[in-house]
């Protein structure tokens, strides 16, 4: 694997509410390598999309604060540059998709305006050049008409036709790097199946790195080259897909990877991890996944585990692998 | 579109039939007669009252039993004879024709200022949500939303006109009427009409940018790299203007029955305001019933422009 593009270290983005601190990114850690797709995995409310709208500090601030850490991107800290350079980078060098394309477009522009603006703010295209582009984009996506398309309304398109829109003006300054935010919870099965393939064949054609967060397992190993396991606003694991798959090592990561339904396995009841991700306004001390965890031990409800390496690209943050913890596998 | 037009200003037309029907059955019950300023001046001059009144009933149809003048009235109107002013000895079209440019220019002026001004505090009331900025304007406008317009002119009167003098304390006819020295006599006039107003869209403009600034797209806006003022100028204010439309447009028929004609009334200048109230006083019901029509017409043409407007704003709503 080529060298990291994005270096996530040690970000905490902290929210400052009315009834305490909320600490929605509290320590993450991840590399995201070139042309490669890296999933941020996670239950609801784990931290995954604030991380990642911490990456071009999109997050409403106030109440919202990365207290610490770095973004590193070509050399440049996104956490600490000016609004100016950041906003070159946004939607040039790092594109988003939402979760949902319905609300994330503007009701009152036309899908064409909308992408459009996008490419004159950084590329200094004249008109029909910024038109044609924009069409032909919409035709990469398999819009039908696009010409047509351009001049469209939000509210006049499909569901799935708002969603590839929505990737299509993503990609209109052929971004480096492409954060899906759950791009297919909004969408029936078809079209997830559509805008899945569309990534990746995006990914195999463009060489682009895609950060791809959701919190189901099995879109995961259908895009995913690594993929880090999100609890508690940090990265409990990162590996391989295929190691996260097939060797979870976090009591976390096989706990989820055990709740996926397996059609061989008979009739059985599904097993689920218990209790609930934990209250972000008050966490538990030591490492925050040990009240639901089969193998916490004495130290875990005291010291936080720090991310170990186990294996190559496969690390850790758990006491069964720390040093003297006698748990090496 | 065009069907629903057509449907539109029928119910207008019926509405403004409505109106002016009430008007004039309301002004006619009533025990005065319009010539009884004539029987004044004529029992001045010590004549027989009874009779010259009959015979001045008599020539303006007044004797006639009310629904017959009502029928005579709707008669002449249709054919563009809106009647004659008892008061004044005109006819009603020759008054509001030489007076109507007064209000005109006093609502018009206003009204600009207090969009202007309102949406533009508004705006940056938003941006600058919980700075001193924003309290400062929060501040004004609840005094600008507390404080009655009528008692408001009479203080700027007073501070203004009376004891600084810099501005005249009656309204100068003289002067041609979109000229400079016209124009500086209507500021006092205009900060009283529009200052209610412009308070309320001060108020109105920030809580919609501030629930807009908060929406999903705002975020796509920022992500795409867009630079602040075209995501708050472009992808906010234009969705913040959708309920703002409805409230100005509303808002601009309170200003032209309410506000216009007790600010003609308190400032002395001679418009519409300024004839009907005389008018009142004197039941000269042709022109009451004439510059109530006109109101009316206006406030409807005021609502169905704003059904018209919502069309090409928001993209969402088609008329079909």
């Amino acid at each position: 694997m080529s060298s990291a593009i994005l270096e996530v270290e040690n970000l905490n983005t902290w929210f400052y509410t009315r009834r305490g601190i909320v600490k929605a990114v509290n320590g993450m850690n991840y590399s995201l390598y070139a042309g490669e797709c890296l999933c941020l995995v996670g239950e609801s409310g784990c931290g995954k999309s604030v991380s990642a709208l911490s990456l071009l500090r999109l997050f409403d601030s106030p109440p919202g604060k990365i207290v610490q850490g770095r973004v590193l991107y070509n050399g440049t800290d996104l956490v600490a540059c000016s609004p100016d350079r950041l906003r070159a980078v946004r939607g040039k060098d790092i594109a988003m998709v939402f979760q949902n394309a319905q609300s994330a477009l503007n009701p009152v522009f036309t899908v064409g305006d909308q992408m459009m603006e996008q490419i004159k703010a950084h590329d200094g295209l004249d008109r029909n050049d910024v038109l044609t582009k924009a069409k032909m984009l919409l035709e990469e996506m398999r819009i039908p008409g696009a010409a047509r398309a351009l001049k469209m309304y939000p509210h006049q398109m499909s569901g799935g036709m708002k969603q590839r829109a929505m990737i299509a003006m993503s990609l209109s300054c052929d971004p480096k790097i492409l954060i899906a935010d759950e791009p297919t919870t909004s969408v029936d099965v078809t079209i997830r199946a559509q805008i899945m393939h569309i990534l990746k064949d995006l990914k195999a054609r463009r060489n682009m790195s895609i950060i791809f967060i959701t919190h189901d397992l099995s879109l995961v190993s259908e895009i995913g080259d690594r993929a880090a396991v999100v609890y508690a606003g940090k990265v409990v694991e990162t590996a391989t897909v295929t190691n996260i798959m097939n060797n979870p090592s976090h009591p976390y990561t096989s706990g989820l990877i055990s709740c996926l339904p397996d059609i061989s396995s008979g009739m059985k009841r599904l097993p689920s991890i218990p209790g609930n991700t934990p209250n972000p306004l008050n966490m538990p001390a030591g490492c925050p996944f040990h009240p639901r965890c089969s193998k916490a031990m004495e130290i875990c409800r005291r010291v936080e585990p720090g991310l170990v390496h186990i294996a190559d690209d496969h690390t850790v943050a758990c006491h069964l692998y720390g040093p003297g913890a006698g748990g090496s596998r | 579109m065009r069907n629903y037009l057509v449907k539109r200003i029928l119910y207008s037309i019926i509405i403004a039939w409505g109106i002016l029907t009430v008007t004039f059955i309301l002004l006619r019950v009533g025990p005065s007669s319009p010539v009884d300023r004539y029987i004044l001046n004529i029992a001045a001059r010590g004549q027989d009252i009874e009779s010259v009144k009959q015979a001045i009933e008599a020539r303006y149809g007044l004797d006639k039993p009310i629904y017959q003048q009502y029928f005579d009235y709707m008669g002449n109107l249709l054919q563009g004879n809106w009647g004659w002013s008892f008061s004044s000895s005109v006819p009603v079209m020759d008054l509001i024709g030489s007076h109507w440019i007064y209000s005109f220019q006093l609502i018009l002026l206003s009204t600009i200022v207090a969009i202007l001004l309102g949406i533009g505090l508004g705006i940056l009331s938003a941006v600058k949500q919980n700075t001193r900025f924003d309290y400062a304007a929060s501040i004004f406008s609840f005094i600008g939303i507390s404080i009655p317009g009528f008692w408001l002119g009479l203080m700027l009167i007073m501070v203004f006109g009376v004891h600084l003098g810099w501005f005249k304390t009656y309204y100068d006819t003289s002067y041609p009427i979109w000229s400079l020295e016209n124009l500086r006599q209507l500021i006092l006039p205009v900060i009283t009409l529009s200052i209610g107003e412009l308070a309320g869209y001060v108020r109105y403009t920030r809580s919609s940018m501030l629930d807009n600034m908060r929406k999903e797209f705002v975020t796509t806006a920022r992500a795409k790299g867009l630079p602040e003022r075209v995501v708050i100028g472009k992808h906010v204010l234009s969705n913040a203007m959708l309920p703002l439309v409805t409230i100005i447009m509303f808002d601009l028929g309170s200003v032209v029955f309410g506000g216009a004609y007790l600010t003609e009334i308190v400032f002395g200048i001679p418009g519409l305001g300024q004839v009907s109230f005389n008018a009142i006083f004197a039941n000269d019901y042709a022109v009451v019933v004439a510059v109530t029509l006109i109101g009316t017409f206006l406030v409807l043409f005021i609502n169905l422009a704003t059904d018209i407007l919502y069309t090409y704003i928001d993209p969402r709503i088609r008329y079909d």
